[in-house]
Parts: C-alpha cells; structure tokens; sequence
C-alpha cells in the first residue's frame, strides 16, 4: 500500500522529470517512455539507479520493453547523470545540508535567541527537498547557515566583550589600590625625614 | 583546501583544550567566564541555562549534578555534539554525510518545541517545574 504513494523521479535526456507515483512511472516503463537504462531515484535511495536494477520496477512491465526494444546504451548521456548528480540543476538526490545539529549547538551554548531562527530555517530544509522544491530548500539550507554563524559570532563577541570588560576592571582596581597605597605611603613617608 | 581545513580544525581543538582546563581547574564560577547575558540582563532562563556549571559537574564525573542544572542540555550536548563532530569529520574529507534519516525535518520541528517549551517551563517558578530551572 505505501509505496504506491511513493515519488518517483526519473531522468530523461539529462533533465528531470517527476514526482510520479509508482503507477505512473510503471506505465511510463510500459510504454516504453522510461527506458530500463534510464535513472530514477526517489527518497530513501542513495543515488540515481538505472530501472534495470530495481525489483520494483523491474515487473512485467520492463521484461515486456526489453523484449520490443533492447535499448542500446548511449553513452554521452548515460555518463552524465553517473558522474555527478549533485552537479544537475535541480537533482533531488543532492545533499542539502540542513544544519540542524549545529544550529542546536550554538542554541544550548551561546545562550542566545538568535540560535532559534537557525533551528527553525534548519527544520525547513529537509521538508522543502524531499518536496522537490529544491531552490527554496537550498535558501532554507542557506539562511540556516547564516543565522548559525550569526549567533554563534554575537556569542563569541559577548564572550570576548565580557572577558575584555573584567581584565579592564582588574586593571583600573590594581591601578586603584596603587593609587591609595602611594597616598598612603606618602603621608607617612614626608614626615618622617623632618 | 582539505589541508587548510585540517589546520583550522586542529587550531580550534588547540583553543578549546586551555578553556576545557581553565573551566575544570577554576570552576563555573570564574572570573573569566561569561555569564549569561540574556540572564543577566532579563534574569531569566533560556535553553542553556546551567551548562556552564553542568559540564564543570560533568567533568569532575558528577553527571547526577549536571542532569539536574540542564536536564535537556545534558541529554542532548553530548548528542549534538557527537553528530557536529561526525559532519566536521565529513567536511574534512569533502564528502557529505548521507543523511541520517528521511524523516528528519520532522525531527527538526520537534527539537525547536522541544527546546522552546524547555526554556518556558524552566521559567515557571512553581514546583514541577523548578525541577527544570538551574539551581
């Protein structure tokens, strides 16, 4: 039952096509629209695989294809698809790193508010993706990272600002202390060789 | 690149290991040691609150009294910490991380209720929830 509601994306020609239900993309198979060679990923997977390779999909259907047509290989288009999804404009199976556990990080340990629109940006990303929109994903991916490093550098300058504010202090008593010890020794001192 | 990534890695653990001992040595209470500022300046208790004095306990193994000054942060320091260190591990290399789990923007959704209501409840200066608050 639950993997007729599974997205299915396929490659065709370089470009991606998709979200299509496990039907839909059974038919395509079917009628030869997707060839056994051809790429397709959904979520979960690992990477772009060729239809041959999944049992799934590899059903009545493809044995039927293969038996009308052998698809011959082609190699200039089979290749770049292999070699670097992540390179394709708007391939799902791209890492989109979500920041979340560092947004956590800088949240529990610089004390600031501003670590809660990073986790909250952070919490987006991975939604956004496996919706297919992945440019709001990559925006959702980038604003994350932006507000991790926002409070994460406000915590350290308050750190630094603080750490700065007590060395002054210590300073200005020292000098202080100095201050009324040489008082304190001058009264005593003029006196003394009269 | 990878090289220079290594070094900045390496310089950053270099910088922690002087702060780890000035907090185990001097304790949370030192002079050097920032407070909380949001704390100081609203006097209340956000996620954080106590992790200071939590991982000074920590180190000196109390971890019964780091539990009690951050509940959630002691659950989940050491955690998000690990899972950081695993993608810095991944950075280093230049090769993501697979992803944990396909779920995981709901996980995501439930760490900032989680952390939110934290910082809320730990406010409330009634008795169940006192048992939050660091002290």
């Amino acid at each position: 039952m639950p993997a007729d509601f599974m997205q299915w994306f396929y490659s065709k020609n370089n470009a991606q096509h998709g979200p299509v239900s496990l039907e839909e993309l059974r038919n395509k198979i079917a009628t030869g629209d997707v060839e056994s060679t051809d790429l397709v990923w959904k979520e979960g997977m690992g990477d772009w695989t060729p239809v041959a390779k999944i049992a799934e999909l590899a059903s009545p259907g493809t044995a039927q294809t293969e038996a009308v047509s052998p698809p011959p290989p082609v190699p200039a288009y089979q290749q770049t698809p292999y070699q670097s999804p992540a390179r394709m404009e708007v391939s799902p199976g791209e890492s989109i790193p979500n920041y979340l556990w560092q947004s956590i990080l800088v949240t529990i340990l610089c004390c600031w508010p501003l670590g809660i629109p990073a986790i909250v940006f952070a919490a987006k990303v991975d939604k956004l993706k496996a919706s297919g929109q992945i440019a709001e994903a990559r925006a959702a991916s980038a604003a994350a990272k932006k507000w991790t490093i926002i409070a994460l550098v406000s915590g350290l300058v308050a750190i630094a600002i603080y750490i700065g504010i007590t060395v002054l202090n210590f300073v200005h008593m020292q000098n202080q202390q100095n201050q009324i010890r040489g008082e304190y020794e001058q009264r005593i001192e003029l006196p003394a060789p009269r | 690149m990878i090289g220079r990534r290594v070094a900045l890695v390496v310089l950053l653990g270099l910088l922690a290991i002087p702060a780890a001992a000035y907090l185990y040595y001097s304790g949370p209470n030192a002079a050097l040691l920032p407070g909380c500022l949001l704390h100081r300046l609203t006097g209340l208790h956000c996620a954080g609150c106590g992790m200071t004095r939590a991982t000074y306990e920590a180190f000196h193994g109390n971890f019964g009294a780091a539990f009690r000054l951050n509940m959630l942060g002691a659950i989940l320091f050491p955690i998000v910490l690990v899972l950081c260190g695993i993608q810095v591990f991944a950075w280093l290399r230049g090769k993501p991380f697979p992803s944990l789990s396909p779920a995981k923007w709901r996980l995501g959704w439930w760490m900032l209720g989680i952390i939110l209501a934290f910082s809320v409840l730990r406010n409330i200066p009634a008795w169940p929830f006192t048992l939050f608050a660091p002290h």
